[in-house]
Parts: structure tokens; C-alpha cells; sequence
């Protein structure tokens, strides 16, 4: 009788795998995503918790001592330090400056290449070319084009009987040679993602507007631009974020000159950082700017869900 | 109510030439539906009497006026498209009114003839949804009123009905049909659905590569087919073309004419009988059962494969012999460039 006797269904089969499929899926997945999880922690989560650890601390670069000051770096730059709003208003100029620039450009290049014509190829890599150029090469060629009498803008601009500024040494046009180097240099990849958004706009819908008497105009503002508008959201965010960053272009062409015209935020917390030695301070600034372009990205992200409500 | 007239139009792509002269009148509040397989230039047709497409040769009349130079948005037509078009932005009563919109038209007016129109095709309730919102149906009955807003002369639907399902679209089918009757406004209807174009039509224009095959009305074109491309491609499922050979076996009393090279029977018109030396005989190699008929293929001698619609109860055993017979009067007869001989 004790043969007949039920055998345990739960034990696990004799040859089954050592996990269950469901916990053998999750390995599988973990395994997938590591090597991007695994780069994430020690490039990006590692440095911003050190920064945070860091912008606490008094700590010089060449005496190698570290000293916990709780906020007073903060205090410093917020309350007491002249030097930072200064930098923070030339950030918000230069953003200012390059951020609709570069969009209307990318986006009237964008509408003029968009459609397939002969040639299109060609203007389009021309356009996009400077974006893979290195940008500290695009930054000395642009300072030798900008230099004063000899520079081959003003040569140009002789021609046609203007005499041109010294673009990189007069403070009221430094900021602007600046910007617009920097708009020609990186204005092609904003049209690429404009001509992406708007190939994948139907053709249907222009045509319907067009049988139903829109112009060309209208069709642009009743159509094209709303159906544009997430892409435009990402440009716009991507675009702020890229010019509080901006660092190449100004170390190379003025830095940060003159009489600190175009001393930016990003090239500041370098200075402080790496020519003045305050790691403890320049951390303190690396997480404001990280805070205000958060604070920016979300204020742009919400004005625009408010906008498609 | 207004007449439509092509001459000679052709349309040309670079070197390929898409449209290939047609002729075709069409009159005033008439239902006509463009039919042919893929890539036999029907869209492309619809598009150049719209306007979307230059006509690059031939003469284009609405309404007594040649509108070749015409802005497509002053030729006085509306198009339905096969995606709809639905502005996705915008509400259901922004996308009927955008038409009148653009043209400044007042807003109590737009407001008025918007709020007609949802009412013609039920759509009150839907008018501050988007599209995103609509079944595929609402979304169509939404494109077509998007089309009546704007008053137009002539309606144009590109295929409108097949994105739907088999159901919604048999529905959809007797709405459009129900819109012609009540708004008596010249249509023309472009699909590659030969029973949508002959539930929906006063006249069937058939294409093929550009040219038109045959132009009538759709008892016409099933009961006199001009050639085997449109013998073929009018009635599901389609004639059977047999050569001219058997057609005495099939209907012994039946004259065959002079230069037949090929005979079609349509599957309907075949009945089954015992096989006899008298007779078409075959042998059954498959019987579909659909419901309400059986398919039944029957191999002839020759190989050919034959299909006859069977409403009797009792389905005859796959690999028996059968006969088959049809009456003289529903023989076609076909000579050797297949044009259908009277």
C-alpha cells in the first residue's frame, strides 16, 4: 500500500534548469540592459554623487585638502560671489541668442530640403558637415575668418564698403561672433530632425488643405507647425540644454573675454575648477547649472502639455 | 449637379506615361465608379480631375468650364481620401470647418453648416473629440462630412472604404449610397472592389494600364462584357474562359460564332449534371462550402480548371466525374484578341 501512495507534484523534475523560466527571463533581461546600466553608474550617477559629496567640501586641487564646509560654497556663489550672476546673465544671453536663431534657421532649411529635388543630397551633407567637424577646429578657423583687419569676414564686408568690428575683442560683439559661429556650427543637426518630422507628416494632409483652399501660409500654421510641435519641444530643450554647456566655442575663440563679455557658466566652473584649483567650488556651480537646466527643460515640458491640452 | 467631361487626358511621369488618352463624359449627379486592378492609373485619374496632379495632355471640363489651369481648390470638387486625412490636432468640428475657415467664410455660418452636416451623418455627438478618438467608421462618416461642408459641385472618395473591415464596410457602402440619393451630387468613386462598384454605381468605368477597357452601366458590363479583361474582372468569383471547342458539349444548342477562339460561362451560370458522352465532362478536385453555395473546381479533360456555384444541398464527392451544362444565352464568345463577339 505504501507503494500506491501519491508522489509530491511540487519537487522539481529530475533534468529540469536550475531557475524557473520566469526568473531565467529576468537574467536574461539584466543581462541586456548591463552594459548601459553598468556604464550609467560609474559615468554618470558616480560623478554626480562625488559632485554633490564634492560642492560640500573646501577642497584645493594642488594642496589635496578636503574640507567639509556644508553650503557655503552655495552661499558663495548665490549671496556673495558678483561674479556669478554675471556669468549666469551671459549663459542666459547666450542661450537667448542661439536658441531661436537656431531653430528658425533649421527649420526654414528643414522646409527647403525636406522635399526631394536634384541636388538635395548635397546641400543637405553641406548643411549637416559642420555638426561631425571637430568643434575646436571650427573654432580656430571661425577665429582666424573673425580677426580684425585681416579677417576674411571684414575683407568681405570691405567689399561692399563696411568696415566690420574686431568681432572677438569688442565686448558688444564678441557674445553675437560667438552665437552665430555656433548657430552655423550645430544648426544642421536641428534640421536633420526637422526634415525626419516633417517626412513623416502624410502627404495627405497638405493635399486635403490644399483642395480645401489653404495657402501655403495657412497650411504652415494651421498644419504643419502644430503637427511639428513635439519635435520642436525636443529641439528646444536639447538646443537650451547644448548652450548652458557651451564650453569648446569660448575656450577657443575669447576666453571668456573680453572684459568677460563671454564668460559662461560652463567655461566658469572650468576656470574654478581647473585654473584656479576650487574642485569644492566648481562642483557647487556644476550642480546649480544642473539645476537650472533641469528647472528650464521642465518649465519648457510643461508649458507645452499645457499648450496640446 | 454638375457634368464632368475628360478629352483625350493623359498623364505622363517622366517618360512613363500613366494615363493613356481617355475619353469619358460624366453627368450630372451621375455615380461613377472608377474600377481596375493595381497600378491601372485610377487614383491617378481621380488626382488630375482634382487637381492634385497637372494634366499633361487632354482637356478637363466641370461644369461646362475646362479647369486644366484651374487651382484644385477653385475647381469646385471635395475629396475623401483612403486615409481620411483627419487633421489629428484638431476636433472633429475644427476638421469639418477648416475648409470654410481658410476662406473666411463667417464663424455662425461655418458654425450652421458644420452643425448641418453633423447632422446629415449623425456626428453631433463626436464633434469635440479628435480623431485619435473615432472608431475607423466615425472617422470615414467624418472625412465624408469634412467633403459636404464645403458645398463642393463634384465629390471624389479615393478608396475610402478600405481601411475599414468586411462589416463596417457593407455599412459604410449603403451610408455613401444613401448620401448620393439624398444629396444628387455628381460622385465619382475609385476602388479596386468590383462588388463595391457595382453596389454603388450608376455607371462602372473599367481601366487597365492606363486606358479604359469598357464604360456602362453595372448589369451592362456583367451581362456584356466587351473583352476577357473585363469578362474577368466583373462578377465574383470570376468567368470561367474555357476554348471555344467545348462550347457545343457545354450548350449543344448553342451557335457558336464565327472566329471564336474562346468561350466564358460565368460560375453562377453552370449547373452540374450527370456525365454523359454528350456532355462537358470533369472531374471534381474541390468543393469550398461557403453557406449559402459550394465552389466546386472541376478539372476537364484539357486541364483546365473550371469553378461552378452550387446552391444545391447535396455537394458532389471530391475525384467523382460530373457533367456540366449552361443555357446558350449566358455563353460568351471571345476572339483571338479577346474582344467579346455579339
Amino acid at each position: 500500500m505504501a507503494d500506491m501512495a501519491p508522489r509530491k507534484t511540487t519537487a522539481r523534475p529530475s533534468g529540469a534548469p536550475w531557475l524557473s523560466l520566469k526568473y531565467r527571463e529576468m537574467l536574461e533581461a539584466w543581462l541586456f540592459v548591463s552594459p548601459t546600466f553598468i556604464g550609467f553608474l560609474i559615468f554618470f550617477l558616480g560623478p554626480l554623487v562625488a559632485i554633490v559629496y564634492f560642492s560640500t567640501t573646501e577642497w584645493n586641487l594642488l594642496s589635496q585638502q578636503s574640507t567639509f564646509i556644508g553650503l557655503r560654497n552655495f552661499e558663495n556663489a548665490l549671496l556673495e560671489n558678483p561674479d556669478f550672476w554675471h556669468v549666469v546673465r551671459n549663459s542666459v544671453v547666450f542661450a537667448l541668442g542661439l536658441v531661436p536663431l537656431n531653430m528658425a534657421l533649421a527649420l526654414a532649411l528643414a522646409l527647403a530640403l525636406s522635399r526631394p529635388f536634384r541636388g538635395v543630397v548635397f546641400f543637405r551633407t553641406i548643411f549637416f558637415a559642420p555638426v561631425i567637424t571637430s568643434a575646436i577646429a571650427w573654432a580656430i578657423v571661425w577665429k582666424f575668418l573673425l580677426q580684425g583687419e585681416g579677417g576674411a569676414v571684414n575683407q568681405m564686408l570691405a567689399w561692399i564698403g563696411i568696415d566690420g568690428p574686431n568681432w572677438l575683442r569688442q565686448p558688444n560683439w564678441a557674445m553675437a561672433a560667438v552665437i552665430v559661429t555656433r548657430v552655423i556650427k550645430m544648426v544642421g543637426l536641428n534640421m536633420i530632425l526637422y526634415i525626419a518630422a516633417l517626412q513623416s507628416i502624410p502627404r495627405d494632409y497638405e493635399e486635403a488643405a490644399t483642395l480645401e483652399g489653404a495657402s501655403r501660409r495657412q497650411i504652415f500654421r494651421m498644419i504643419t507647425w502644430p503637427l511639428l510641435a513635439p519635435t520642436t519641444l525636443v529641439i528646444m530643450v536639447l538646443t537650451t540644454i547644448g548652450s548652458f554647456k557651451v564650453f569648446d566655442h569660448i575656450y577657443q575663440m575669447t576666453g571668456g573675454g573680453p572684459e568677460n563679455g563671454t564668460l559662461v557658466l560652463a567655461f566658469y566652473i572650468y576656470q574654478q575648477g581647473f585654473k584656479f584649483f576650487n574642485v569644492g567650488y566648481a562642483s557647487a556651480l556644476a550642480l546649480i547649472m544642473f539645476v537650472i537646466v533641469m528647472a528650464l527643460t521642465l518649465v519648457q515640458v510643461m508649458l507645452r502639455r499645457r499648450e496640446m491640452e | 449637379m454638375t457634368k464632368v467631361l475628360l478629352k483625350d487626358i493623359r498623364k505622363r511621369f517622366g517618360t512613363a506615361e500613366i494615363i493613356r488618352g481617355i475619353d469619358l463624359e460624366i453627368d450630372e449627379g451621375e455615380f461613377v465608379v472608377f474600377v481596375g486592378p493595381s497600378g491601372c492609373g485610377k487614383s491617378t485619374l481621380l488626382r488630375l480631375i482634382s487637381g492634385l496632379e497637372h494634366i499633361s495632355d487632354g482637356e478637363l471640363q466641370i461644369g461646362g468650364r475646362v479647369v486644366n489651369e484651374v487651382p484644385a481648390a477653385k475647381r469646385g470638387v471635395a475629396m475623401v481620401f483612403q486615409s481620411y486625412a483627419l487633421y489629428p490636432h484638431l476636433t472633429v468640428r475644427d476638421n469639418m470647418g477648416f475648409g470654410l475657415k481658410v476662406r473666411k467664410v463667417p464663424a455662425e455660418e461655418r458654425a450652421r453648416r458644420v452643425a448641418d452636416a453633423a447632422a446629415t451623418l449623425k456626428l453631433e455627438p463626436l464633434l469635440d473629440r479628435f480623431p485619435r478618438q473615432l472608431s475607423g467608421g466615425q472617422r470615414q462618416r467624418v472625412a465624408i462630412g469634412r467633403a459636404i461642408v464645403g458645398n463642393p459641385d463634384v465629390f471624389l472618395f479615393d478608396e475610402p472604404l478600405s481601411n475599414l473591415d468586411a462589416e463596417l464596410r457593407v455599412h459604410m457602402r449603403s451610408e455613401i449610397a444613401a448620401l448620393h440619393r439624398r444629396l444628387a451630387t455628381t460622385m465619382i468613386y475609385v476602388t479596386h472592389d468590383q462588388i463595391e462598384a457595382m453596389t454603388l454605381a450608376d455607371k462602372i468605368v473599367v481601366l487597365r494600364d492606363g486606358k479604359v477597357e469598357q464604360v456602362g452601366s453595372p448589369r451592362d458590363l456583367y451581362d456584356n462584357p466587351g473583352n476577357l479583361f473585363v469578362a474577368q474582372f466583373i462578377g465574383s468569383p470570376k468567368m470561367n474562359i474555357l476554348p471555344a471547342a467545348v462550347a457545343s458539349r457545354l450548350s449543344p444548342k448553342a451557335e457558336t460564332p464565327s472566329g471564336t477562339q474562346s468561350v466564358g460561362v460565368r460560375p453562377e451560370h453552370l449547373t452540374l449534371t450527370a456525365p454523359g458522352k454528350s456532355t462537358l465532362e470533369g472531374v471534381v478536385r474541390l468543393a469550398e462550402y461557403t453557406g449559402a453555395v459550394t465552389l466546386i473546381h472541376v478539372e476537364l479533360s484539357g486541364g483546365e480548371i473550371c469553378l461552378v456555384v452550387d446552391d444545391g444541398n447535396k455537394a458532389p464527392e471530391v475525384g467523382g466525374a460530373v457533367g456540366l451544362a449552361a443555357k446558350p444565352a449566358v455563353l460568351h464568345f471571345f476572339d483571338k484578341e479577346g474582344r467579346a463577339i455579339a
